[in-house]
């Protein structure tokens, strides 16, 4: 029997993504080909092929730590294979085949490539040129197979992947102070693969080894249940919280979700990101060139108590996808589930807050815009936020996912909010022309708690909606 | 008493509609109260289509489902005397056993007690392998999912109970032992009850009347006698 079409429902959105992707490529093209011109301009004294090489390291470094935390497991097919007549060697050889067609072993050619012929061919042979970007593919490759077995010897270690993250910023940040120089080391690396050809064996010999590693790693465990390794929880890792119970249906569809939360690894690893919302302030507040740029501390005060629960409410359904069905056809208030999502995602907003009060320290103005973006995030994003979740009905199947995967995450959902965010600096940037900056941060914060007056009446807008569409929602959740 | 008191669930002019192909078509069908309704027909009979409309989880091309004379769409008062398990999109899986049944329990304004005394209840049918095993529902085997699900349906003295294929992945003592359970209620509560099977036999043992869906379509509709069993066994003989 023939239901609906999954690539006909989603013909536009699939438009949308694959129209986003060729944008995504053709940037990192064009990076490529004008990176040498802007290294030249930015850093006048120096080759932009030196300067390329000194922070090529911190790519690798970075790069392994994003496929870390991105690339998926090529093994969760593998039971299907082990029943053929086909010898357990080559299944190997063919899943690790797989992983290296991962995009991300593909995308940054398109940057390394076009520099090469212009940055790096400005000072080096041809032949050199070809020494060094060979040593590139290899290295590139070298990195997904190791992420790959780190993951499995790893296993969902979130915080494990949060120290080896903050670690990278440290080591970032003293070099950018001049305490360690691995700028230094990386130039020292990389110029000399450029300068000598040859070298790139190194790079292809540890790629070997990568791959050796991994290949025997999995020949030792071909059965399923030794490869995907089931994590235990302790399942009372969350306990009793009386006043919640008091507070009747509201309070268990809290704890539900703080249950939810706590107990897959994708929603885990976001709590762990946290500290990477509320720490983005220390990236700009220092710099004497955000000082005076209110506009743009606008956007840092909304992003900084608005990130977690922009995550939280734009998928605030899509979450219970495996149990939505159960969902709609239990004794459970609708218009009270609804104002449970909306109490969490202002919960968390406020939270993250108060997180960011100590910034006063760079300045009571600071403080004030916080304070209005705050207003502002759950005054009327917060509304916003979980209006447009409910046209969201897209499967995320939490229980299969692992962290960080944007299974259930469509490009186009974020670019509708994009306007939503810039909002508060469209709002403020006329008054702060006319020289009356407060007067446009109150506004923000105005509009703020005005929205939160008017709750009553978003809640009914977005229950209108949630009614109107759960049908559509539901038959997306469920994913067949 | 007019006759419509003794009617809990009706669909009329019901279709359902995918692609361009109709998978559900039923003009008329009266469920009275406290009868026990069983649904058979092979894969993508629609058997599964039409419970989803019964409880509001898809909306129907044309036509209606009345519960309590009520339309069940967009509707949530049915949801209160009407307990439901249709797949594993039931069961928040994240949640233990216990911790399910107490989410569910407290929707339904039961107490701790009632709770205690649910689950007290349900031991035998559960067999010491469901509760009091520290794990998470997504840990369970296929087997005791089923029986949680079943289960929470059944919790808070539901007066309409629909389940899609209860038996299937049961153990044998458990199938047996679920059948003597819906037995009872019916005795006992005079539960309206919804139930699809592909085992004829136990929806023989357990309806007092069977439809049989083939395309959509309800092509007999019997009260079941002593030759129902034999009936039903050569309509699906190949």
């Amino acid at each position: 029997m023939k239901r609906s079409n999954i690539w006909q429902r989603n013909l536009a959105a699939n438009i949308g993504i694959g129209f986003l992707v060729i944008l995504l490529l053709f940037y990192l093209l064009l990076i490529g080909l004008f990176l040498d011109p802007v290294l030249r301009d930015l850093f006048p004294d120096r080759e932009p092929a030196s300067v390329f090489n000194s922070i090529l390291l911190y790519y690798f470094m970075f790069d392994l730590f994003i496929r870390y935390m991105m690339q998926g497991l090529p093994t969760f097919d593998i039971e299907s294979f082990l029943h053929l007549p086909v010898k357990r060697s080559s299944v190997v050889h063919f899943m690790m085949f797989r992983s290296g067609l991962n995009l991300l072993n593909f995308l940054p050619m398109l940057v390394f490539v076009p520099f090469a012929l212009t940055g790096l061919a400005a000072v080096y042979s041809s032949l050199q040129v070809f020494g060094w970007i060979l040593s590139m593919i290899f290295l590139i490759f070298m990195n997904n197979f190791i992420a790959t077995y780190l993951k499995r010897q790893l296993v969902s270690k979130a915080w494990i992947t949060g120290l080896a993250g903050l670690a990278l910023i440290v080591i970032a940040v003293l070099d950018g102070f001049g305490f360690i120089k691995l700028t230094n080391i990386s130039g020292l690396i990389f110029d000399n693969l450029a300068k000598q050809p040859l070298l790139c064996l190194i790079p292809f010999v540890l790629m070997g080894l990568a791959y050796l590693l991994q290949y025997f790693f999995l020949l030792a465990r071909m059965y399923p249940e030794e490869i995907i390794r089931r994590k235990t929880y302790d399942v009372s890792d969350i306990p009793r919280i009386k006043y919640l119970e008091s507070m009747g249906l509201t309070g268990d569809l809290i704890m539900l979700e703080m249950k939810l939360w706590w107990r897959h690894k994708r929603t885990k690893s976001m709590i762990y990101l946290l500290p990477l919302f509320v720490l983005y302030g220390f990236f700009f507040y220092p710099m004497p060139q955000y000082k005076n740029q209110w506009g743009f501390l606008v956007f840092v005060g909304i992003f900084m108590s608005g990130g977690l629960m922009m995550n939280y409410l734009n998928y605030a359904f899509g979450y219970e996808s495996n149990y939505f069905d159960g969902i709609l056809t239990r004794k459970i208030d609708m218009s009270r589930y609804i104002r449970a999502k909306m109490t969490i995602g202002m919960l968390i907003c406020t939270f993250c807050y108060f997180i960011t009060i100590p910034y006063v320290f760079f300045g009571w103005h600071i403080l004030f815009i916080n304070t209005v973006t705050y207003l502002f995030n759950i005054g009327f994003l917060s509304f916003l936020l979980l209006f447009m979740a409910t046209y969201n009905k897209m499967r995320m199947d939490l229980s299969k996912s692992s962290s960080f995967n944007y299974q259930g995450v469509s490009a186009m959902n974020w670019l509708v909010l994009l306007p939503a965010f810039l909002l508060p600096v469209i709002i403020f940037l006329p008054f702060s022309l006319l020289g009356m900056k407060y007067v446009g941060l109150s506004i923000i914060g105005l509009i703020g708690i005005s929205g939160f007056l008017f709750r009553k009446y978003w809640i009914r807008q977005i229950t209108g909606s949630f009614f109107a569409r759960k049908y559509i929602m539901a038959e997306g959740f469920r994913g067949n | 008493m007019t006759i419509n008191d003794h009617i809990m669930i009706t669909a009329k002019n019901l279709t359902k509609v995918y692609s361009g192909t109709t998978v559900l078509d039923i003009t008329d069908l009266l469920i009275p109260v406290g009868e026990s309704f069983g649904l058979v027909g092979n894969n993508g009979a629609g058997k599964t289509t039409f419970f989803r409309l019964i409880l509001d989880l898809i909306r129907p091309q044309t036509g209606l489902v009345t519960s309590k004379e009520k339309n069940v769409a967009g509707r949530e008062d049915w949801k209160n005397y009407t307990g439901s398990y249709l797949d594993r999109n039931f069961l928040i899986d994240y949640l233990t056993p216990e911790e399910y049944f107490e989410f569910n329990g407290r929707i339904h304004g039961l107490s701790k007690e009632d709770i205690a005394q649910f689950m007290e209840s349900m031991m035998d049918f559960f067999n010491d392998e469901v509760l009091g095993k520290k794990k998470f529902i997504r840990d369970l085997s296929r087997g005791n999912q089923q029986k949680i699900g079943v289960a929470a349906a059944l919790m808070a003295d539901p007066e309409v109970l629909i389940l899609d294929e209860p038996f299937n992945s049961l153990d044998p003592s458990s199938q047996i032992r679920l059948k003597n359970m819906l037995n009872k209620l019916k005795k006992e509560k005079q539960v309206t009850m919804m139930i699809s099977s592909h085992d004829l036999n136990h929806v023989t043992e357990v309806c007092d009347r069977i439809a049989i869906l083939e395309k959509g379509i309800i092509v007999k509709d019997l009260k079941t006698t002593e030759s129902t069993l034999k009936e039903l066994q050569s309509y699906f003989a190949v």
